[in-house]
């Protein structure tokens, strides 16, 4: 598609999901769930950045999910900060979080960052458990409606909150759009997938990792924002393994380094969690089937997958198409 | 606090960390490979051992090999599907895939074995020992002496045999070990099916001291990974050291400070570790 179509048709499908949930049937349990989507597409579309562009498996990215929700819960609960203040709150201490924890990997690789990016996960898990000061086992609850005074915007419940998640969506595809594009994109998979061509034309590998991780981070810990307004209470479960294992889906089971992947890859997810479901441990089951059998089987996703079929199509009608006049040639000969 | 008693705790502990390391130890020090699922791994050993004796009545003698064919069986699908990305090196998808298949197992246990708390109890984990105001159990016994076998007959192994040779060349340069004839596919399903026998050993031997969840396998994992890692990953020998250190290290953080950051504390020294020497502590990184 040339670029003059791309931003007219790009505005036609944000409209055209602005209206997802009227045009399908507007019910309350499908705001919920487009609103749930949108949040957790948000938190996916942080790791995207790093394991597509940057080629690394950070594990610690349900920590920056956790904090974004932590420290909303924090600022509207005790000091009564409106959404806008607590989202610049979350963004502050996701760039904290991910400038330490991209100090302390700089020099990690492969399965070695992995592993201590799971420990880093594994402790906050600790820690939120048992720490008092943010609640501990039973978490932060209370926390106010999405309101903003001077807009005078308030949102109750997912119908409302809506709009706000779907912005927040637009954005982040916004965000992660001029990401690829950018230098610091370009670098990253250049670094990703030749070090050495990387080094050679005046890239340092280790910045651009911190650079990455910095822009990432704020992206998740936003998701987790709006998930403590969503579900007015934070606990130790946002630290869980359900919520990394649906990133690390959302991200590979499409196709990697697609813009609207990680998008459509929560959509079948919850789609089938909340309309479909099994029962909690059946859905970890297939949840867990999934990520295991398009890593192993379909390198290139779910994408990759039609692409191929499509190919194949493609070759056998043309196929059939150059060996036709030849058999009825060869019938009229005979 | 009665030093001792913490002396006897951290060396049990140490001897239970190195056994439920030894599988990963092996899994990167002979093949290069990761196992995210290591944990989940682990808490299907405890259970399998549980309902085996607990029951179906079986010995607990019985139970422990059924329950290693059983991590055998794991191991050997893990690998078996996905062969092609370890082949390939793709590190890592490898990763990403072994933590799947944990999440996996923990949705089957969940079915199969419910989501409430258990206890192992073994013929050996009842029986008490008191040495003067000291006390520990049979199975406390059993731990450090299968540990120290079990690590003992592993480095014979890899150092000594023919099996041990043909991992390590593997390891060392898998294309080139095609050329000399190595079958490589079965070479590595083979190391997964040790690591998965390996671990629902230490698993039996293990899970009688503390209660069993299907959620467990979380906070197992990282013990495993400090003890890997700190030993200079891959070494045996280092491991075994190393799965003491973090033994002694948590009885007495737990003792002083606070058990419920004990787990934390270890992961504190190991990002220490890390950062100042990223190969581990091992004079060698990778050597045995």
């Amino acid at each position: 598609m040339s670029s003059a179509l791309k931003w007219p048709a790009a505005a036609i499908l944000a409209v055209a999901g602005f209206f997802a949930p009227v045009l399908l049937g507007g019910s309350p349990a499908v705001y919920a769930a487009l609103v749930l989507i949108a949040i957790f597409a948000v938190m996916s579309y942080g790791l995207d950045s790093i394991v597509s562009d940057l080629g690394e498996v950070s594990l610690a990215h349900t920590v920056f999910f956790a904090l974004g929700a932590y420290v909303t819960a924090l600022l509207s609960v005790r000091l009564e900060f409106n959404p806008l203040g607590t989202l610049a709150g979350t963004i502050v201490a996701a760039l904290i979080a991910a400038g330490l924890l991209g100090l302390i990997t700089l020099r990690l690789r492969e399965f070695v960052f992995s592993l201590v990016t799971y420990a880093v996960a594994v402790v906050a898990l600790t820690v939120a458990s048992n720490w008092e000061f943010i609640g501990g086992s039973d978490g932060l609850r209370g926390i106010p409606a999405f309101e903003i005074g001077w807009l005078g915007f308030r949102a109750v419940g997912d119908v409302e909150l809506w709009p706000v998640a779907f912005l927040l969506l637009l954005a982040t595809l916004y965000l992660m759009r001029a990401f690829r594009r950018s230098r610091l994109g370009q670098a990253a998979i250049m670094v990703h997938l030749n070090p050495r061509l990387a080094t050679m034309s005046g890239i340092d590998p280790q910045r651009t990792r911190v650079q990455v991780f910095l822009f990432s981070a704020p992206i998740t810990a936003a998701a987790g924002w709006l998930y403590a307004y969503q579900r007015a209470y934070v606990s130790a479960d946002l630290l869980e393994t359900y919520f990394l294992i649906l990133m690390l889906t959302a991200v590979v089971v499409i196709g990697r380094r697609l813009l609207l992947g990680p998008l459509i890859g929560v959509a079948l997810i919850l789609a089938q969690e909340k309309f479909w479901s099994f029962g909690g441990y059946v859905d970890r089951i297939i949840l867990g089937s999934l990520l295991i059998l398009v890593l192993a089987y379909l390198p290139g996703g779910l994408f990759g997958l039609v692409q191929t079929l499509a190919e194949a199509r493609r070759r056998v009608a043309a196929r059939s198409r150059s060996t036709s006049p030849h058999t009825t040639a060869r019938k009229a000969d005979a | 606090m009665n030093l001792t008693q913490q002396l006897i705790n951290g060396l049990v502990l140490g001897h239970a960390y190195a056994l439920i390391a030894i599988g990963w130890t092996v899994l990167l020090g002979v093949a290069r490979l990761v196992n995210f699922g290591h944990g989940q791994m682990y808490m299907l050993g405890a259970f399998m051992t549980w309902y085996l004796v607990s029951r179906l009545g079986l010995p607990y003698l019985v139970a422990i090999p059924v329950a290693m064919l059983a991590g055998v069986a794991v191991g050997y699908v893990m690998q078996r599907v996905m062969l092609r990305l370890t082949l390939a090196q793709d590190l890592v998808s490898i990763m990403i895939v072994t933590l799947g298949f944990g999440y996996v197992l923990h949705g089957a246990a969940g079915l199969v074995f419910g989501s409430t708390g258990q206890i192992l109890e073994t013929p050996l984990s009842t029986r008490d020992i008191y040495w003067g105001d000291l006390w520990f159990t049979w199975q406390d016994i059993a731990i450090v002496l299968v540990a120290i076998a079990f690590f003992a007959v592993l480095k014979y192994v890899i150092e000594n045999t023919g099996v041990g040779r043909t991992a390590r060349m593997v390891a060392e340069d898998p294309a080139l070990s095609l050329l000399a004839g190595i079958d490589v596919k079965k070479v590595y399903l083979a190391v997964f099916a040790f690591e998965g026998a390996a671990v629902a050993l230490a698993a039996a031997l293990v899970a009688p001291r503390t209660p069993i969840l299907t959620s467990m396998g979380f906070d197992e994992v990282i013990i495993t990974f400090v003890v890997v890692v700190l030993g200079g990953i891959g070494s045996v020998t280092g491991s075994y050291v190393a799965g003491i250190v973090l033994g002694l290290f948590t009885a007495f953080f737990g003792a002083l400070v606070s058990p419920a950051y004990a787990t934390a504390a270890a992961f504190g020294v190991l990002i220490a570790v890390l950062v100042l020497r990223p190969g581990g502590l091992a004079v060698a990184p990778g050597g045995r």
